[in-house]
């Protein structure tokens, strides 16, 4: 066979298993566009007559549902679950890399999060919180959002601080700088690229997160992904397939959307996160 | 300042921070899962010993939770490494040219589990679901997906189909970092295409993929959102994980000791499973 025709078959198989995987998505995004009569006369993946009023009747906001109030809740946590594990990892990776300092404990403590069952600290937390008035609050749950995301900052923050010249902040520990001057002036904006990696690879993860949204939130705090759950439970009637659909849909648009941009980024902090974790 | 004392300032934040929002609640876990707790009783537990841990090791669902857990994670990380690996050696030739290519392979990584659930939900939808009517249509019949005997093979197949890209992008970077010269020195001796990948790739690929195992491992033996949105403790209790086990004693039957004490023991498990993996990849020199 020659090489053209192998590769042809390559392509082939790409295609399928790229429609395979993603058949889910197409088929949610085909049946947000249909009409309630046409979901149930046609349940195929192409549209006869497309229509937008799903995603209009979502806006509708009833004591119920509020979309409005789950995309904002999802920003603020997801915003705080972002920015701070940066600011608590990027002062301990430089001591990790520059010092070897935490490497005995601290840094594998934090590393081996990744592979622990979250659920664990789930319950306590549900208490601790309720004693400190955090139950049901956007920021409660940024906070173990953080936790959640504080393995791969640290990982990708200590290999960007790895890669940072030697030479760069020893010469300014020489003139005298601070060492809080150095972090600043001098390493901080070197590790810009990989901050943004840890920034929004920690968006897309509490994005996403489903399990502290629905055991630490009720009412004001419910995250989009939560949210988008109860457009399933519906009160009376069956659920709204069409409506459901478009939930989903706007629930995932915004973490398909950084992970298409950032994927060459994600890819290699991920080959980071699992190959030294 | 010395430099022992800057490492303890830099370090400070962190540990602090972690001490709240972990420390705190595994002493609380370890405290509560000795006690008599309910709703009414959550500031002033009372002592009564092992019993929550006594009542759990007697409950068949606590095993048949955990047997689930076990069962889960090791059939979808080995089907979705075997997948990953096959994918990545063999479109390794036109995605080395077509890097975008990888962009539409782990899409459905982007994706929320518990999104992807729900797209599950309607998809396998015996009226309105898209597979059941293609089913219909070619094949004249379509299996009940969540009855007691299928469910476990459909919560399998959606967990793999959301997660090979991950094994798959870890085993193309791998390959990928192989270098000419090993497969150039290869070709010389006359190794070619399976012999070439069995007996010089793949060693080469062998820690990440001890790597790929073990994470994907640790998320199928947790999972939880994918599998609670498309079946909650549906199926006859048939894809109860051991998360969802503990989330359902906590807030629908109000067992919170036993709940918790379930929490302590998968804390132990994990703790030690995750000690004797670190040693035996630091000994393989991963």
């Amino acid at each position: 066979m020659s090489q053209k025709v192998k590769n042809l078959i390559r392509w082939l198989v790409f295609i399928l298993v790229a429609l395979i995987i993603n058949f889910p998505v197409l088929a949610t995004l085909s049946a947000s566009l249909k009409t309630a009569a046409e979901i149930s006369r046609n349940p195929g993946i192409f549209v006869q007559s497309p229509t937008l009023e799903n995603y209009a009747s979502i806006l509708e906001v009833s004591e119920r549902l509020n979309i409005f109030s789950y995309l904002q809740n999802s920003l603020i946590a997801s915003t705080i679950a972002s920015v701070l594990p940066i600011v608590l990892c990027f002062p301990l990776a430089y001591a990790v890399a520059r010092r070897g300092y935490g490497k005995s404990l601290i840094f594998p403590t934090v590393v081996n999060l990744r592979a622990m069952p979250l659920i664990i600290f789930a319950i306590p937390l549900y208490m601790m919180y309720q004693s400190v008035g955090l139950l049901d609050t956007p920021l409660g749950l940024g906070l173990i959002l953080a936790v959640v995301n504080l393995p791969l900052a640290l990982l990708i923050l200590v290999n960007a601080i790895n890669d940072v010249p030697f030479e760069l902040d020893e010469a300014a520990r020489i003139d005298g700088a601070r060492i809080f001057v150095i972090l600043l002036k001098i390493v901080f904006p070197i590790c810009l690229p990989a901050l943004a990696t840890v920034f929004i690879f920690s968006f897309i993860t509490a994005w996403n997160e489903f399990l502290f949204g629905l055991m630490l939130t009720t009412t004001d705090a419910v995250p989009m992904t939560v949210g988008a759950s109860f457009f399933f439970s519906s009160g009376g009637g069956g659920v709204q397939w069409g409506v459901a659909a478009a939930v989903i849909i706007v629930a995932s648009v915004t973490p398909v959307v950084l992970g298409i941009l950032m994927y060459k980024h994600i890819s290699r902090s991920m080959i980071a996160g699992a190959v030294k974790g | 300042m010395t430099r022992s004392t800057e490492n303890r300032i830099l370090a400070t934040p962190l540990v602090l921070f972690l001490l709240v929002m972990l420390g705190f609640p595994t002493i609380l876990d370890i405290i509560y899962s000795f006690s008599e707790v309910s709703f009414e009783n959550l500031r002033s537990p009372t002592f009564n010993g092992g019993r929550n841990y006594i009542s759990i090791l007697n409950d068949p669902e606590f095993w048949s939770a955990s047997w689930f857990s076990m069962k889960f994670g090791l059939a979808t990380a080995f089907a979705e490494c075997i997948l990953g690996l096959v994918l990545a050696v063999y479109l390794a030739p036109i995605i080395r040219k077509n890097t975008w290519m990888i962009a539409v392979l782990i899409m459905p990584m982007m994706i929320a589990p518990a999104m992807m659930g729900l797209m599950y939900r309607l998809l396998l939808h015996e009226f309105v679901g898209a597979l059941p009517h293609y089913m219909f249509y070619w094949l004249g019949d379509s299996p009940a997906f969540l009855s007691r005997e299928n469910v476990f093979t459909t919560v399998f197949t959606i967990e793999t189909l959301q997660w090979t890209p991950f094994a798959f992008l870890l085993f193309f970077m791998a390959y990928e970092a192989i270098p000419g010269e090993m497969r150039e020195a290869a070709a010389v001796d006359g190794a070619r295409g399976l012999r070439m990948f069995w007996h010089i790739e793949m060693p080469m690929m062998l820690p990440t993929i001890a790597v790929a195992f073990f994470v994907r491992f640790i998320d199928g033996f947790r999972v939880f959102d994918n599998i609670f949105v498309l079946t909650g403790a549906g199926a006859g209790g048939a894809t109860t994980s051991l998360s969802i086990y503990i989330y359902l004693s906590f807030f629908r039957s109000g067992e919170i000791g036993n709940a918790i004490a379930a929490s302590v023991i998968l804390f132990c498990v994990s703790f030690l499973a995750l000690f004797f993996a670190g040693r035996l990849l630091r000994r393989s020199g991963a």
